[in-house]
């Protein structure tokens, strides 16, 4: 009985929203901008003027996400398992301290520190001329890597939290060196923490438009920005929503081949992911 | 790595100390394990038996004093490179793994590689063993507590082990399931050939299963020696208090004889008891106490048709009485003594009758069933020396 | 369709995100995203805990409402002048900035907005019109404006049909900045601009994130019409456009950062920006293109459905009173076509070119025309543009 409501809920706020951007991808732009109604497949045909947009987003978003594991793995891990109980909290509230302020004005610090007075600056003053970041894909990349890396470490540090420490002792007492300790136990116990963290960071961004707006000036453009060009300016909805399903149907079968990737040697183990 | 020396001696300690900051969790502490014996660590909660086993299995490193296995040093030797497995108190079994998996996991981690069928059919004999054959495939947490105790003690076997430790491997499961698993493990010990070091808190579990048993408190070792060692002669009022039920008589040492010594207790009575063996002998006019085990107490009706001939003899009122099956155990209250646990066999029940609450009876006991111990509780290092046998 | 401007109330995720676009753009103070996204929540309850630390109302309060809401340009007002009618009338004043009309157009049709006053541009009043996304100005509760003293070319494209819709704000030109310690030849064509993008300045030019400049400049690199929306000539537009991204430092209307820190060595640009940088760093000047480019003049006018219409007529008759006209000028630096405002400025800004360019060169400038704001293919060459 208390599914009905429930299920009443997740048809209201998540498929309604789809449904709509679906019926207003088959229709025309009107001739002052908007929607007006009709049955083509035009606007899907016309993807292909946005092929940069979508290219960016599956390198870059992929690309942060597995920078973000490769950082966040080894903070996580450290703060799990090594850090002493008084830089625990410390490092923790490290983590968390981001949030406090918005999003915004933290990547805007980062048009700073990577315009010419920041980074290029430095490297000038250790003789690299004329070393450009802001507004390039490194800059994107930079700014995706910090603004999501705690996204990644939490997730990754509960599951290595909750690892039963006497199994890696196990492990060990069983004649597995460090190394194979690791593969064999660690990594795949917290695998749910990184699954989730990955799939957390890699849906959000590859709806990402600030970061490329901010640090990418323009330039390297995500579909996320193509979605904002198509609704904010050029007022064409059609296309904006042609454009918003295709990314939702790449995102849902990126992620369906990746937790079938991760889940096809995991057995009968039920890891809930997220 | 280690040579395994039959006859030798397989784990040392010497002078080892373990200190975590301010606490030492092991002080001081020599110790022996021959090789393919059954050793128990005993004592109570917090007394440093489980850092003992860490410090053998190379979880922990000595803050003093050497660990040799198979007579050589392993301080500095990490787990991994160390002949000894170990049982974990929880198990700890691995979850993403099948019970076979679980098993076999010692056998993947070896070098040169084994084969796939090898491995299988060792891990098949390893569940014949533990007898859970038909479990390959189940995961860990389909298991029993007995089921998952022994995919632990298959898991830890299976690399052959000079020593297997466990640590007080049979404590999360029930009374009766801890009996079969007592008689499992010892079967098992004999099998394999395997030292065991075990570590627990349950007396009755040490003395039964164990050759040697090293009663600690404290981060030391008070008295070692086997079952019978420790009942029969407990160095020590600790010792005495801590293996079986025993009835103290506190008071001053009266006089000092060869082979015991006369307590006057406060109502001026005056009790013999003889030296345990390895005790140390009392000192005049120092405090200590006569202890009698309940069994070595006899019961009989007062003023009744049995009569007492015993060297100690005295009325007691009967205040509560326990019918234990094999045995009916009484709590008497005797003038001057307090109260007093006496056992009574199915045989002198029978004798008797039996008592009940209120009746009044004689109880009594001979001087040589008596020990005259120091007065001590903790048990002092310089006391800790083997039983001559 | 009126939004609610509770401070208290929860934020929905869509405000949410519009305040942080809004921010973003640079448009609303911090003190303001913080109290409409709710993080400055902390704040109000200590005050609220505290009565002494709250803010009186004004005595005004009441008679016009205690806000006003308007949506600009970026770097086109002054705050001391808010800061004065909230004092004198009690509303306080929340401002929205853009980079576009076009965006500015979007959030009108999408309705919600909880705008009172907004600044269009002179090419795009006609389609607020046809659309009926604009009211009609009452000019009795505007007695600051009087038709006398405006120039009459600024004044025309506020009125439609006959009826008055927008009363001038300011007019300007958009030209180039550029650093001439970097650019050392002397460009004055858009020509010019536009090779040099892709020769000595590659790396350093930007261009805006708007399309009537951008490709209305690309068009006259061609010698047509600021204006065109001929297929042919845009796509002669486009394909400069398009050889042009890879050299570009970035697509971005709000270029003045990029300047000052030298990062960016020219830049399509308004007349109030060039006259701040070249206010700060002499060495950066404003350049109007010989071909021409656009002449312009904006606005203020009120939406339908403005929530706080008496607000929204207070605040624009305040602004247009020439003395607090004359010291939003003095900050922004973009003239104005009421002579009685002008009368007060000082003749530094009289007589600066930048503020008022030689007659050969804003002869040859045009204003905008309304067609290009809502023409598909300028919005979707420009969208190409910045996805290529
Ligand atoms: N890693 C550690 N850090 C600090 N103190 C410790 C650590 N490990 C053990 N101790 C302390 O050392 C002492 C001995 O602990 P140990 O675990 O060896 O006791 P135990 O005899 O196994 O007790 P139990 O029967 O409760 O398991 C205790 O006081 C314990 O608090
Ligand atoms: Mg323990």
């Amino acid at each position: 009985m208390l599914l009905l409501p429930t299920t009443l809920w997740f048809l209201l706020l998540l498929v309604m929203p789809l449904v709509v951007i679906a019926v207003y991808s088959l229709g025309e732009r009107a001739p002052a901008g908007g929607y007006q109604p009709a049955l083509t497949l035009a606007q899907y045909a016309n993807l292909l003027a946005r092929l940069k947009a979508f290219t960016n987003t599956l390198t870059l978003a992929p690309l942060g996400t597995v920078i973000c594991i490769v950082i966040a793995y080894p903070f996580a891990y450290y703060l799990a398992v090594k850090a002493g109980r008084g830089a625990k909290p410390f490092l923790l509230t490290l983590v968390i301290i981001p949030f406090w302020t918005s999003f915004l004005i933290r990547t805007y610090a980062w048009i700073y520190i990577l315009g010419g007075q920041g980074i290029p600056r430095l490297l000038e003053m250790i003789g690299i001329e004329d070393y450009r970041l802001i507004y390039t894909p490194t800059a994107v990349l930079i700014g995706i890597v910090y603004g999501y890396l705690p996204l990644m470490v939490l997730p990754i540090y509960v599951s290595l939290e909750k690892l039963d420490k006497s199994l890696l002792e196990v492990s060990s007492d069983l004649g597995a060196n460090p190394v194979r300790t690791f593969f064999q136990v660690t990594l795949p116990l917290s695998a749910p923490g990184l699954v989730t963290g990955s799939l957390l960071v890699f849906i959000l961004l590859m709806g990402e438009y600030l970061i490329p707006a901010l640090l990418g000036g323009g330039k390297v453009y995500f579909v996320g920005n193509a979605l904002v060009d198509l609704f904010l300016q050029s007022r064409n909805w059609p296309f904006g929503s042609a454009v918003a399903i295709t990314l939702v149907g790449i995102m849902l079968a990126a992620i369906t081949l990746y937790l079938t990737l991760v889940g096809r040697d995991r057995g009968r183990q039920d890891v809930s992911v997220l | 790595m280690v040579e395994m020396i039959n006859g030798a001696v397989d784990v040392e300690f010497q002078g080892v100390t373990k200190r975590f900051g301010d606490i030492r969790a092991v002080d001081n502490i020599d110790l022996e394990v021959s090789s393919g014996a059954f050793v128990s660590l005993l004592g109570p909660s917090g007394c440093g038996k489980t850092t003992s086993l860490r410090l053998i299995a190379g979880f922990e490193q000595p803050s003093a004093g050497d660990v040799r296995i198979g007579g050589a040093s392993v301080v500095g030797v990490p787990p991994y490179k160390r002949p000894i497995n170990m049982v974990f108190q929880n198990y700890s079994l691995f979850p993403h793994f099948t019970v076979a998996d679980n098993i076999g996991f010692g056998l993947r981690q070896l070098k040169p590689r084994l084969s796939k069928s090898e491995i299988t059919a060792r891990v098949g004999e390893m569940l014949e063993l533990v007898r859970l054959q038909g479990f390959e495939e189940r995961r860990t947490w389909e298991l029993s507590g007995g089921q998952q105790q022994r995919v632990a003690l298959a898991r830890a076997l299976i690399n052959r082990p000079t020593v297997l430790l466990l640590d007080e491997p049979l404590a999360a499961l029930d009374r009766k399931l801890r009996q079969d698993m007592q008689i499992e493990l010892q079967t098992l010990q004999r099998d394999v050939g395997i030292t065991f070091v075990l570590v627990t808190h349950d007396q009755e579990e040490a003395l039964s299963m164990s050759d040697t048993i090293y009663l600690m408190n404290e981060g030391r070792i008070i008295q070692m020696g086997g079952a019978r060692d420790l009942y029969d002669e407990p160095i020590n009022r600790y010792v005495a208090d801590f293996v079986g039920k025993t009835n103290f008589f506190d008071g001053e040492v009266a006089e000092i004889k060869p082979n015991g010594a006369a307590i006057r207790l406060a109502n001026g009575r005056v009790l013999y008891g003889r030296n345990p063996r390895g005790g140390v002998p009392l000192n005049r006019n120092a405090g200590g106490a006569i202890a009698v085990r309940p069994e070595l107490i006899h019961i009989v009706k007062a003023n009744g048709s049995a009569c007492l001939t015993t060297d100690v003899q005295t009325t007691a009122r009967v205040k509560n009485r326990i019918f234990l099956g094999e045995q009916t155990e009484y709590l008497v209250m005797a003038e001057g003594f307090g109260d007093i646990l006496v056992l009574a066999s199915k045989h002198a029940e029978t004798v008797s009758g039996g008592f009940s609450p209120g009746d009044v009876v004689s109880i009594g006991w001979e001087d040589s069933s008596a020990l005259a111990l120091e007065n001590t509780s903790k048990g002092d290092h310089s006391t800790a020396v083997p039983v001559p046998k | 369709m009126s939004r609610k401007n509770d401070d208290t109330a929860p934020i929905s995720a869509k405000k949410f995100m519009d305040e942080l676009w809004r921010y973003k753009q640079g448009s609303v103070s911090r003190r303001h995203f913080l109290s409409v996204t709710g993080l400055g929540m902390a704040t109000a309850a200590m005050a609220g805990a505290m009565p002494m630390l709250a803010v009186s109302r004004s005595a005004y309060a009441g008679s016009i409402g205690d806000r006003v809401s308007m949506a600009t340009w970026p770097n086109y007002f002054n705050p001391a002048n808010f800061e004065t009618f909230k004092k004198d009338f009690g509303a306080e004043v929340q401002v929205s900035v853009f980079g576009s009309n076009e965006e500015m157009l979007a959030k009108l049709q999408a309705g919600g907005t909880g705008w009172d006053v907004f600044v269009p541009t002179n090419y795009t009043i006609s389609t607020y019109v046809e659309l009926d996304l604009i009211q009609p100005l009452d000019l009795s509760r505007l007695p600051n404006f009087a038709e006398k003293y405006y120039t009459k070319r600024f004044i025309e494209p506020g009125t439609v049909d006959g009826k008055v819709y927008a009363v001038p704000k300011n007019w300007g030109t958009t030209g180039f900045v550029l650093n001439r310690k970097k650019v050392t030849s002397n460009p004055t064509t858009w020509k010019e601009f536009w090779d040099l993008s892709k020769t000595s300045a590659t790396g350093r030019v930007m261009v805006h994130d708007y399309q009537l400049t951008t490709i209305g400049n690309a068009l006259k690199y061609f010698g047509y019409s600021f204006n065109s929306v001929d297929p042919k000539e845009l796509a002669d537009a486009e394909k400069l456009l398009l050889d042009v991204k890879p050299h570009l430092f970035a697509i971005n209307s709000d270029y003045q950062p990029s300047m000052r820190s030298g990062d960016a060595w020219m830049s399509v640009a308004w007349t109030g920006d060039g006259l701040q940088l070249n206010r700060d760093i002499p060495e950066i000047d404003y350049v109007l293109g010989k071909e021409g480019g656009e002449l312009w003049s904006d606005f203020y006018a009120i939406p339908k459905g403005a929530p706080h219409l008496d607000a929204a007529y207070a605040f624009i008759n305040f602004l247009i009173d020439p003395e607090i006209n004359a010291k939003e000028v003095s900050v922004h630096g973009y003239p104005v076509p009421d002579t009685r405002t002008t009368e007060l400025l000082p003749k530094e800004m009289t007589q600066n070119p930048i503020m008022y360019p030689a007659k050969e060169l804003l002869d040859a400038l045009e204003f905008g025309a309304a067609v290009t704001l809502t023409d598909p293919l300028r919005a979707e060459i420009m969208a190409r543009f910045k996805a290529a």
